[in-house]
């Protein structure tokens, strides 16, 4: 029975991976960009989502259109000012820059926020579903039903609509791209933008499940990309799967081995991933891998 | 390359340099005599940072390997120490000496699987390395302290003379990482690392065994970063894992490698002068935004500067 909840919540926080990974995904498959600060990012929009539901009562469900938006901007500003003007240099230095950016994001929410452990209280947080026995906060599976909807929005997106089909175009092949007339610049900033509401939305879904802070950010990062990893770079797919592995994972060391080693299953699995199978779990060769570093 | 500096130049412009080398190492070795504790407090800082730059250095800038997470050999030379110094009652020197080596033999153990990675790839997998000694050390409590830290001895001594004994001990290691580097650059051994920098595949169809060579230049920059990582833990007499495996410092070092130009010499020497003696104007006058300056810095110098320094040594033949 034990093993039946930690299988069931780890499934659920890996809907919540998946839409935190994908934003990770888009950004290094399209800009060849793996940002560091993501975390930030996600850490920003579950300061949103807090700030709407402690100042002016909005619940943190229905505030996720803005803090998709806002997070949009700030992507899209971010790539269209900033990183596209290094994005062709090397990658040593996108690493650098994006570690830097994420050092001035955490210390603004620092000071903006201070080192405090936030996390938001819902009047309906405590009620419960039951299956046969296994109580699951409802919750829990509304933000698993919830990140689920927004993968499955830019599946849509990304597949069926001439914006997505030209991102995807730019990410294959960025000259062949160009000359059909595609802007690779403002598509690198509609990427960025992307990744980053997707970031923020998956920040307001973990604030309400979780605490955070303005530290939290880092461990963010490096789940998105073991995630990333084991999904395939560039496959939504391959990234729910593998985020539930991570959350199963999870679940599992910090259930039946230490509570304090939850951090370390990812760096594990990023090392043994690494090393045995750096294709990822499905093993497809996609977006960043067909264009030189 | 014996070639190559011969054809540089009139002989005033390839004396002038090395004026001004050896009145820099002069100054270097008076300073204890000139300066205060403060400043000798910020120029050890600096050396050991521009020894750290100087490990990464030989993997990014000489062998085109980004090793993003080398802070891990910084963090695991401290602990070793430190375990050495205060579970095994060793002296500094011995536990030091051992810390120092075991760094070498991590790389060893860890070059085959891991040094198969490229770019991204193998960046962010020397990150995860770090991440995950920093869990095991952290966690492993009952020999590194865990979450509580260690305290090393205090060294005996007056403070005074213990600023200088510090001094002198990084900047005998930054001398050491210097002439490492510049043997490094004109043996075998770097031209193999060069080689598989420009084109591994062809330096593998030429009949060089890369791996052994990645290797052994990540051994030599493990040595030079375990090192550093040593003597820091002797001189803060306390270390924690959050602190010492802290990316923060790798990054910072990279960036020192980056401004100094990869694949110099001294590249990294001028950039940690550089970027830590900016760092230090901007930490007394910023107590809140530390952490963002050196972001901000970290980011300007990447917008600004993003092939690095190097051109302007280049001009002084020092670039190899």
């Amino acid at each position: 029975m034990l093993i039946l909840e930690v299988l069931i919540s780890g499934v659920l926080l890996g809907g919540l991976y998946a839409c935190m990974a994908l934003g990770f995904s888009i950004v290094w498959g399209v800009t060849n960009l793996i940002n560091l600060a993501h975390g930030s990012m996600i850490v920003i929009g579950a300061y949103i989502a807090w700030g709407l539901q402690t100042q002016v009562g909005l619940d943190p469900f229905l505030a996720l259109p803005l803090v998709a938006a806002a997070l949009f901007a700030f992507g899209y500003l971010l790539q269209s000012l900033l990183l596209n003007r290094i994005i062709h240099v090397s990658l040593f230095m996108t690493l650098v820059l994006t570690f830097g950016l994420d050092m001035v994001l955490v210390n603004i929410n620092l000071e903006l926020f201070s080192a405090n452990v936030r996390s938001i209280v819902l009047s309906y947080g405590s009620v419960a579903l039951e299956f046969g026995g296994i109580r699951v906060p409802a919750t829990r599976i509304a933000v698993f039903g919830v990140a689920l909807l927004a993968t499955w929005m830019l599946h849509r997106f990304m597949n069926h609509t001439r914006t997505g089909n030209a991102i995807r175009a730019t990410a294959q092949n960025p000259k062949a791209a160009t000359v059909l007339g595609i802007d690779a610049r403002r598509t690198y900033a509609l990427a960025f933008g992307i990744g980053a509401a997707l970031a923020g939305v998956a920040g307001a879904l973990m604030a309400v499940l979780y605490a955070f802070s303005p530290l939290s950010g880092a461990a963010m990062t490096l789940k998105s990309f073991v995630i990333v990893l084991l999904g395939g770079l560039g496959s939504i797919h391959g990234a729910i799967v593998a985020a539930m592995v991570l959350g199963i994972a999870e679940n599992l060391v910090s259930g039946l081995i230490a509570p304090g080693l939850r951090d370390a299953v990812s760096f594990f699995l990023l090392l043994v991933m690494l090393l045995v199978r750096p294709r990822g779990l499905f093993g497809n060769r996609y977006l960043a891998d067909t264009k030189p570093i | 390359m014996r070639t190559r500096l011969l054809r540089i130049g009139s002989r005033a412009r390839r004396l002038g340099p090395r004026v001004l080398l050896v009145v820099a190492v002069l100054l270097l070795c008076a300073a204890p005599a000139l300066a205060g504790a403060y400043w000798l407090r910020v120029l050890s800082t600096v050396f050991m940072y521009a020894v750290i730059a100087q490990g990464i250095n030989l993997m990014a800038g000489f062998t085109g390997y980004p090793a993003f997470g080398n802070v891990v050999f910084f963090g695991l030379g401290g602990y070793a120490t430190a375990v050495l110094m205060v579970k095994f009652k060793l002296s500094f020197a011995v536990a030091a000496i051992g810390g120092t080596l075991l760094c070498p033999l991590l790389a060893l153990a860890l070059g085959p699987p891991l040094l198969r990675l490229k770019g991204h790839y193998f960046a962010i997998a020397t990150l995860g390395l770090n991440e995950a000694v920093k869990e095991v050390v952290a966690n492993a409590t009952s020999i590194t302290g865990g979450g509580m830290g260690l305290s090393l001895p205090i060294p005996g001594g007056s403070p005074a003379s213990n600023a200088v004994m510090f001094y002198w001990l990084f900047l005998v290691l930054m001398f050491a990482g210097i002439w490492i580097t510049w043997e490094f650059g004109r043996r075998r051994l770097g031209m193999a690392c060069r080689a598989i920098r420009d084109d591994e595949a062809k330096a593998e169809a030429a009949g060089l065994h890369t791996m052994r060579y990645k290797t052994v230049a990540w051994m030599i920059s493990a040595t030079l970063t375990g090192a550093a990582g040593g003597i820091n833990a002797y001189w803060l007499t306390y270390i924690d894992a959050p602190s010492t495996f802290d990316m923060a410092i790798a990054v910072k070092a990279f960036v020192i490698f980056l401004l100094g130009g990869a694949a110099t010499v001294l590249g990294p020497v001028v950039g940690a002068f550089l970027v830590e003696l900016l760092a230090t104007l901007t930490w007394s006058k910023l107590l809140n935004w530390h952490l963002g300056a050196m972001g901000l810095l970290i980011m300007i110098v990447v917008l600004v500067f993003p092939d690095g320094l190097r051109l302007v040594l280049a001009r002084g033949g020092i670039r190899r």
